[in-house]
């Protein structure tokens, strides 16, 4: 993309219009096209009184880390997690589950782990009263919570993973929304590939371009993914404060 | 999509790394994490020479206008300010090569050596004090001594993140005050095993849990400092009679001396007639 | 004060107290007023000169040579005088001219035109 470069944006000089680009309470814009934000917070959502958007956007980031929390904290089988996991949001999407998270305790990813512990444990001590005899049976988790990590990093993994790959689905939508569809294929075989990833130059001659083009579809490519991974994090903060921490564990 | 684990690891490092397309800097590596940013090796390839990039991760433009208006000998110099192609605001500053002061306490200084990084330090702090720019975060992590025994003081304006607490204040507002405070933890991690008792006062006024029973400024610190290293007595430190004598001693000595000896010759004398 | 008035006024000082300290050796008593002036004389003219080369040159160590030095002519002098009690006479008087010596180094104001001190 033509853009200007960075000496013409000193901060000295620079009109009021860019200062959009720095403050993550406005668009997080790139620096080429100022970029409207569609990602309504969690926390609007709720307030808004329509549970259903909160729902909606709650799920899409934390539903696989809850059930996977679920199953290596709690031993559960694959249905138990499931049930318990459904059972979590439903119950969680009381209106006073955002309003008594006090950010300036912990961040809203730690409260919710929290109150998915409660929930489970709440609900195992109910249904172990209803069994007879004892114990839930339960299945060895699964092989990625074998490993060493505690529930705790693995509830944190989960949901940066669900993190990028939702950036990622905004990412492929505002390539093929703005005819881009180039630089997400670059940026799909080298970036998401899993094992071998190939050489600039294979792309260059796969794709007929230049090797100079591929790094900077690339580049564009990352920078495109940071804002949306960043706007995807501002949608489930609640405030700069917040919103900075997680950024500082998100990249490292 | 459903991400492997190398992918999702591949992918926040590189959409983390700034991209410097555009800028006349080119990326060499990480150095470390400071603050609210990330620092790198960097090469500005119209002056070709290396530098250090501090890339803000997030609304800190001021961060930056702050630092470029002091210049002193003990604060980096920034070269350049501006704003990445992918909207974050950096700056650009000199590459010091040198040991931060954690380290530097490894290769086992002199006092006399440890002072003068105190005092260069306190000396950068007062003069920006009078800029009225605040440290807030002065610790061992952000002082660095270079090649040529230059001290510099970094990280200026930045917000305590919460992993420094033993050199953090206990004050409500962070000012000028509890900068001193954090001199003064400064002065105290710099001490050797068995300090001598009036530096160590010195730490503890500059560490007094009430802000107004502090020095009053960095200067003050500082020549009370200087008062130690003369011989004289220091504002801290309340001395037993006998360490008074004996101080007024050292510093007179040649005196004391030679009286002794008009003394001893007088009796010797004396002595002698009565042989 | 300059450093010349500094000696002159050490130098009757320590000059009247040497002297005094004849009142030790009873037979030099009953001379003790002689004794006193001379002695205050002889610190005096010491002190002059320690103060004028201190004006010169800046140093402690030499000071106390120089002081000493003429502290130990001096005193010859007035031994000499007396035919008798060198001994009681120069060595004291070595050693309160080194001390002379010292504190037209060490105190009183050096002449402006003279090279930048600490």
């Amino acid at each position: 993309m033509g853009g200007a470069h960075a000496k013409d944006y000193d901060i000295n000089t620079r009109p009021v219009g860019y200062y959009r680009c720095l403050d993550p309470d406005t668009a997080i814009g790139g620096s080429q096209q100022p970029f409207p934000s569609t990602q309504l917070s969690l926390f609007e959502a709720a307030g808004s009184g329509q549970p259903s958007d909160a729902l909606e956007r709650l799920s899409a980031l934390y539903w696989k880390p809850v059930y996977r929390f679920i199953r290596a904290r709690f031993r559960k089988s694959n249905e138990d997690a499931k049930d318990l996991t459904q059972g979590f949001f439903a119950a969680a999407l009381q209106r006073d589950f955002f309003a008594r998270f006090d950010p300036a305790r912990a961040s809203f990813r730690t409260y919710l782990r929290m109150a998915v512990e409660r929930f489970a444990a709440s609900e195992h001590a109910s249904a172990n009263r209803q069994k007879r005899g004892g114990d839930v049976e339960f299945e060895p988790a699964d092989a990625q919570a074998a490993a060493a990590d505690s529930p705790e990093q693995i509830f944190e993994r989960e949901w940066q993973r669900q993190l990028f790959g939702l950036a990622l689905d905004d990412l492929r939508a505002h390539c093929e929304a703005s005819g881009k569809r180039l630089q997400f294929e670059i940026f799909e075989a080298y970036d998401l590939a899993d094992s071998e990833r190939p050489s600039y130059g294979d792309l260059a001659a796969r794709h007929a371009i230049a090797e100079t083009a591929v790094t900077n579809h690339l580049a564009w490519a990352r920078r495109m993914l940071r804002q949306f991974v960043n706007e995807r994090l501002r949608g489930s903060t609640a405030g700069q404060r917040e919103l900075r921490q997680e950024m500082r564990r998100v990249w490292t | 999509m459903d991400l492997s684990d190398s992918v999702l690891d591949h992918l926040r490092h590189v959409a983390a790394l700034p991209d410097l397309s555009g800028t006349r800097y080119e990326m060499e590596s990480e150095i470390g994490r400071g603050g609210m940013g990330v620092v790198y090796a960097a090469r500005d390839l119209q002056l070709d020479r290396r530098v250090a990039l501090k890339v803000l991760d997030a609304a800190l433009a001021d961060e930056a206008r702050l630092i470029a208006r002091l210049e002193h000998p003990a604060i980096v110099p920034v070269y350049e300010t501006g704003i990445l192609p992918d909207g974050r605001a950096f700056y650009a500053m000199k590459l010091v090569s040198g040991v931060r002061l954690d380290h530097y306490l490894d290769g086992a200084p002199s006092l006399a050596e440890r002072l003068r990084v105190i005092r260069r330090a306190g000396e950068a702090l007062a003069f920006a004090h009078t800029r009225g720019v605040i440290h807030r975060d002065l610790k061992p992590q952000n002082v660095m001594v270079g090649e040529f025994g230059e001290v510099y003081v970094m990280d200026w304006g930045v917000e305590a993140v919460a992993g420094t607490p033993a050199f953090r204040a206990p004050d409500a507002r962070l000012d000028q005050r509890s900068d001193i405070y954090a001199l003064g933890a400064l002065l105290r991690f710099m001490l050797p095993a068995s300090p001598p008792p009036a530096l160590r006062a010195i730490a503890a006024k500059a560490m007094n849990p009430d802000p107004a029973a502090r020095y009053a400024d960095a200067t003050a610190l500082l020549a009370d400092i200087e008062r130690f290293q003369e011989g004289q007595a220091v504002d801290a430190w309340a001395e037993p009679l006998w360490h008074r004598l004996r101080r007024f001693a050292s510093r007179n000595a040649v005196l004391l001396w030679l009286l002794a000896a008009y003394a001893g010759v007088k009796l010797l004398l004396f002595f002698l007639r009565l042989f | 004060m300059n450093k010349i008035v500094v000696g002159l006024v050490f130098g009757l000082i320590l000059g009247a107290i040497d002297g005094a300290t004849a009142w030790f050796y009873p037979e030099a008593r009953s001379l003790m007023g002689g004794i006193l002036v001379g002695s205050s004389i002889k610190g005096m003219i010491v002190g002059l000169s320690s103060g004028w080369f201190a004006r010169k040159v800046e140093s402690t160590k030499w000071g106390v040579v120089v002081g000493a030095v003429l502290g130990l002519v001096f005193a010859y002098l007035v031994a000499a005088m007396q035919h008798e009690h060198y001994l009681e006479i120069m060595l004291p008087g070595f050693v309160t001219g080194a001390i002379i010596g010292f504190l037209t180094q060490a105190v009183g104001a050096k002449p402006a035109t003279s090279s930048a001190a600490r």
